[in-house]
């Protein structure tokens, strides 16, 4: 028996854990269900070794423990499979199985061969294909994640966890993986179980916890559970039927401003078609890891293009770097704020100017009253919440922050606007907002092109949505066909022919 | 980066390492003070109007020399070569000048063309090769070294001319506290200042030293950037060599070499960060204050050279831990 | 057969192959310039090994730091400290030879486990960090030893200076030794967790290893063999000189570069072997160059300041070969990823299609 007891955990000024708890039985898989930054992965690592906690305790078979590090965690027979991977791309696929735990024979030298055919034999039982001596890094993202898992399980641990692992997996994948989780549940494994896949959930789990905002709003048996009240729990909202009314109307005779050819990215996206029309909003959906990003980035030059043609604004284009294409009017808001949007340690004001900074003269006089101007209108007009301007960008909430990155492309009016999943644990109030924004954007005649990896996100603000699998579009929804169910089905890599076999065989 | 959330109940060393994160240019001008009140402590006649216009003197010529590595830091790089460029420049500037007034254009745009060069090499295969730039400028400033003992048959000639070594040693209107390298400030510091803090250019290196990454997708051409930090470290590094020369009167080789490791303290002091994207010029004035009034008081003190090395070293350890640290991997 | 055919091939795509090349050739010019004949005798093979093995060990110890993801540009200072140490405890204390030794060796662990403090547990950038080392180490070796000095009983510097069966330089034995040390140390458990702290200390961390403790290790090891090559040197030049081998912190730095190490992770001992020999060859090479264009040319002349500027700007160019190495590696890996996504992908989706017509 593994609980976690009020547990909490602040990062700076944010509160990620406050007061949640958890527990898990052994021979049960536990869904941990919440919405994006309502710290499930937060709780995981804290299991994990990875995240000290503040306050709260960790008690296993009921005694209190305390995981200082991975080793502690793995003694206590806890084995975690992490949501952004934890093998190392340099080294050997037995290499990485073997990491942390290798037999030594009586000399202290690593005993490879020993362990030769329980890589095998757990390869075989998670039917991976691949050469035990062959670098990690050059696997396939999903046969990487698959060894993730393995590499978790080959521990024999008493609780098994799973983050998010299924995000990048092939449908055939995730057959293999939850049958895998049904022969450790026999074995009496406990296993938490990380997802944003909500049919996943019903398939493998046996009971649920659910957190919104670093706090378990409920748990209990799945089975009193409907996809309403989960929803319902993970955003404390009904979900509401009514909004779907505004139905918008792609502009068949609009002016073609984007149009992909045949477009290839190695390794990601291959012979891949996409047209955008002026004042139209195209939405991007799929699973993780499908291409969607690649795509994004090779339209914007920060990927190269192997072939095809792109035509942007009635010329054929090929962009070096993002420099040209936000010289030729293009804009790029990415979700992985911290990484490839923000400047943290810069200001307020310096943040919401990258946009303008980017373009024009270099050695140009910048005047700090037209700058303050500037930054104040869009803080205005975006109704972003700031403490001063010159504070540093970090000190915002992530919904301000990403409200702050959107702001700092719209006020540059570019002609064709690229987001990458730009909602990514945003708060519903600000994503709501930014939706709105967006909107009027495109209704004033910007192109948008939003990538998102949340259908609902899709189905409310695109005017069509083209759904990528393995690299290429499998389904293109616009009108009557912009269905949840259709959509899904799309992203799971059924085509429409599909759909009703597989429904035929379930039934 | 930490908010002032918990500033109540924070130990008095944090505390302190709060202000000097906050504004490390107004805690190296308080570090610098306190120096000096120590140096005239240990020994009083060292308080007189022409040590502290020495003082003057040592600081502006190191503060040129740490503006283009200020830059070039911001940015997210480092230049080893400052000091092999300044001893180039003064290289030059007697070999130029030769004692003789009236080439002072000429070596003006020959050195700040070498130095121009010399940068763009090292900013072009930094970028380019995307190894560590410690080891990249360390290389070509090895080189260019070698150049100066290749040219020069080991033994430099001549002198700065008369009118020039004037125009930086002399006391301006005859107080003794008042060098006129000073003329020189008023014309670099404003350029500094214009370049970092109110010129596009200044903008795109904060951004592009914060996060790269970022600053590429937003459409700033991060190579071009980061290659013009060097070219402009370059340069000014070749300009301070020049007023190096006047101050020294004669050049060897190698003569400003120390000049590399002493420029990146001064900047380092100043509170700019070795992960870029944060820092100010103000911090570079006031770091290379503090470490010129720190090399007076160790003389005051009366080490020897070994000692101030071990002194130094270790000074430089003390401050890095103060704000120059890694996150942990553990949370 | 096949065997040694998938050997060659695994050793053209490792990081040490375009070290290696270099070199081979750094090594052939040498031989061609000094002349075969006077080359391959086992004077010359002597000296070669006996002037340049400290170099090769602290470029060693650089790599092994370098593997584990981290740095020490100090080593060369703390060369010159264990030299320090050794003579003037024999000196001033009349201690043994063999005791001096130890303290050497002891001398530079101390000042490894000064650089891991402050890079490791403060987690300073190790860069700066070691640099600032670099200078409180060289003042520390002036206050042991203000002027060089002192020297070392003849049986011992002759006995360095000899060969064992009349061909193996007792020198090049320092290096075997440390090479069998590593291969041993690469084989256990702490030698596959350098690699793995040294690419991602974070996902390290999770499998349960200690990046600090297996830093540790690295810097303890590490200091080991600088105070192997302090010995060395010592025994090289036969006397104490608290101000030499500075150089030897930023140019092993360079040379494991040269032969293919990356920062962290990846790479090997090997390449900073390859990367130190290229380094020793070029110098000689150079400097045979310069002597055969002397008596080929009558009344040519030149400084030896020639000399260093031309090996300078040859180590600078193989400084920029490495712009190939990290290209070819990333297109090997790009192709490796490409072929299997033409695997994977365009059979399942032939497939597909077939199924859809079916229905």
């Amino acid at each position: 028996m593994f609980e976690l007891r009020a547990i909490e955990k602040r990062f700076d000024a944010v509160v990620a854990l406050n007061g949640a708890h958890l527990q898990v039985a052994p021979g049960e898989i536990r869904a941990l269900l919440g919405s994006n930054g309502s710290g499930k992965s937060t709780m995981i690592k804290v299991l994990a070794g990875l995240v000290n906690p503040n306050g709260g305790q960790v008690l296993v078979d009921g005694n209190p423990v305390e995981i200082h590090n991975g080793q502690d965690s793995r003694k206590l027979g806890i084995a975690t499979a992490f949501q952004d991977l934890s093998l190392i791309p340099t080294m050997s696929v037995r290499d990485n199985i073997l990491l942390g735990n290798e037999p030594c024979n009586k000399f202290g030298v690593v005993d490879k061969k020993a362990c030769d055919a329980l890589i095998d034999s757990l390869l075989k039982r998670f039917h991976i294909d691949c050469d035990p001596n062959a670098y990690v890094q050059t696997l396939m993202p999903s046969v990487q994640t698959m060894l993730e898992v393995a590499k978790a399980v080959s521990l024999k641990p008493r609780l098994l966890l799973l983050d998010e692992v299924t995000a990048s997996l092939h449908y055939d994948e995730i057959e293999v993986l939850f049958s895998v989780m049904r022969e450790l549940k026999e074995e009496g494994v406990a296993m938490l179980y990380v997802t944003h896949r909500m049919n996943e959930v019903f398939q493998v789990c046996d009971t649920t916890t659910i957190m919104r905002s670093g706090e378990t709003v409920t748990e209990g048996k799945m089975s009193d559970f409907t996809l309403d009240d989960i929803v319902y729990y993970m955003t404390g909202q009904r979900p509401d039927k009514a909004s779907k009314a505004a139905e918008h109307v792609a502009d068949e005779n609009g002016e073609v401003l984007l149009n992909v050819k045949d477009l290839a990215v190695y390794p990601k996206v291959r012979d891949l078609n996409l047209r955008a029309c002026k004042g139209e909003i195209v939405g991007i959906g799929g699973l993780q890891g499908q291409g969607q990003s690649e795509f994004i980035r090779a339209l914007l030059g920060a990927e190269p293009i192997q072939d095809g043609v792109i035509e942007y604004d009635g010329k054929q284009v090929h962009f070096k770097s993002p420099t040209q294409a936000v010289n030729a009017g293009m804009g790029f808001i990415s979700g992985e704020r911290n990484r490839e949007a923000m400047f943290p340690v810069r200001t307020v004001e310096e943040n919401i100017l990258a946009g303008k900074v980017a373009k024009g003269k270099l050695f140009a006089y910048m005047t700090p009253k037209s700058n303050h101007a500037f930054a104040n209108s869009a803080v205005e007009k975006y109704n972003i919440k700031i403490g001063a301007l010159d504070h540093p960008a970090n000190s915002l909430s992530g919904g301000n922050q990403q409200k702050l990155v959107v702001a700092r492309w719209i006020a540059m009016q570019p002609k064709l606007l690229l987001l990458d999943d730009p909602t990514k644990g945003v708060d519903i109030h600000s994503r709501q907002e930014i939706h709105r924004i967006l909107r009027q954007c495109a209704d004033e005649g910007m192109t948008i092109i939003i990538s998102s990896s949340e259908s609902e996100e899709l189905l409310d603000v695109s005017d069509r949505i083209y759904v990528f699998y393995e690299g290429c579009v499998s389904a293109v929804l616009e009108g009557a066909n912009k269905t949840p169910e259709l959509l899904v089905a799309a992203m799971m890599g059924m085509t429409g022919s599909e759909v009703t076999a597989e429904g035929g065989k379930a039934e | 980066m930490k908010t002032n959330v918990a500033t109540g109940n924070m130990s008095a060393g944090q505390r302190v390492k709060s202000f000097i994160q906050k504004s490390p240019a107004r805690m190296a001008f308080i570090i610098a003070c306190i120096l000096y009140i120590a140096t005239i402590a240990i020994s009083p006649s060292s308080l007189n109007a022409s040590a502290i216009g020495s003082i003057i003197m040592l600081t502006l010529l190191l503060s040129f020399a740490s503006a283009g590595q200020t830059i070039v830091l911001i940015g997210g790089g480092m230049d080893f070569g400052v000091g092999a460029v300044m001893s180039s420049a003064a290289i030059l500037t007697t070999t130029i000048m030769n004692s003789q007034d009236g080439h002072f254009l000429q070596l003006l745009v020959t050195a700040l063309a070498m130095g121009a060069l010399v940068g763009m090499i090292n900013g072009l295969c930094t970028v380019k090769i995307g190894l560590p730039p410690l080891i990249v400028t360390m290389a070509i400033a090895n080189v260019v070294t070698r150049m100066q003992y290749v040219l020069t048959q080991g033994s430099p000639m001549g002198y700065a001319s008369p009118t020039f070594i004037k125009s930086v040693t002399a006391r301006l209107f005859g107080l003794q506290f008042l060098p006129s390298i000073v003329l020189y400030a008023i014309i670099i510091i404003p350029l500094v200042y214009f370049l970092l803090n109110r010129s596009r250019f200044g903008k795109q290196v904060y951004l592009v030293g914060n996060n790269p990454v970022a600053a590429r997708l937003n459409g700033v051409n991060v190579a071009k950037i980061q290659v013009l930090t060097y070219v402009f470290s370059g340069m000014f590094a070749a300009f301070a060599g020049m007023l190096g020369a006047a101050y020294m009167n004669a050049a060897r080789c190698q003569i400003f070499d120390e000049y590399a490791y002493n420029s990146l303290i001064a900047v380092i002091i100043g509170g700019t960060l070795f992960s870029g994207g944060v820092g100010s010029y103000t911090g570079s004035i006031a770091g290379s204050l503090v470490l010129v009034v720190l090399s007076n008081l160790l003389t005051a003190v009366g080490f020897t050279q070994p000692q101030r090395n071990v002194a130094m070293g270790l000074i430089m350890v003390a401050l890095l831990i103060l704000y120059n640290r890694e996150k942990n991997v553990r949370q | 057969m096949t065997n040694v055919k998938s050997a060659m091939t695994r050793f053209r795509r490792s990081p040490a192959f375009v070290g290696f090349i270099l070199f081979l050739v750094a090594l052939v010019l040498n031989a061609l310039l000094q002349g075969p004949a006077s080359f391959f005798t086992v004077k010359t093979i002597n000296t070669l090994f006996a002037k340049n093995v400290p170099f090769i060990l602290v470029t060693i110890a650089q790599s092994i730091l370098l593997l584990a993801g981290t740095m020490d540009v100090s080593c060369g200072v703390q060369v010159a400290l264990v030299n320090v140490v050794i003579i003037m405890c024999g000196q001033e204390l009349g201690l043994p030879f063999f005791v001096c030794c130890l303290l050497g060796i002891a001398a530079a662990v101390i000042a490894s486990l000064v650089c891991w403090v402050c890079c490791s547990v403060f987690r300073l950038p190790a860069l700066l960090a070691s640099y600032a080392l670099t200078y409180a180490i060289k003042g520390v070796n002036v206050l042991i030893m203000s002027v060089p000095q002192g020297k070392v009983a003849k049986v011992y510097y002759k006995a360095y200076d000899s060969q064992i069966l009349g061909f193996i330089p007792v020198s090049a034995l320092a290096l075997v030794l440390v090479l069998l040390i590593w291969l041993y140390v690469k084989r256990t458990r702490f030698g596959s967790h350098i690699y793995a702290v040294g690419a991602n200390p974070r996902n390290a961390f999770a499998a349960g290893i200690s990046p600090v403790k297996v830093q540790l290790k690295a810097f303890l090891l590490k200091g080991v063999i600088v105070g192997i090559a302090g010995i060395c040197i010592t025994l090289m030049i036969a006397s104490g000189n608290p101000l030499q081998a500075e150089d030897y912190g930023l140019r092993s730095l360079s040379a494991c570069i040269i032969g293919g190490l990356g920062f962290g992770g990846w790479g090997s001992v090997s390449c900073a072997v390859f990367g130190s020999g290229f380094y020793v060859f070029i110098q000689n090479s150079v400097y045979y160059f310069f002597s055969l264009l002397v008596k080929m040319i009558p009344g040519f002349s030149v400084t030896s300041y020639w000399q260093n500027f031309v090996s300078d700007i040859i180590i600078f160019l193989g400084l920029l070969m490495t712009i190939v190495t990290a290209k070819g590696q990333r297109e090997a890996l790009k192709q490796g990823i490409v072929s299997q996504f033409r695997l994977n992908g365009k059979p399942a989706a032939a497939g597909k299609e077939g199924d859809g017509d079916e229905n």
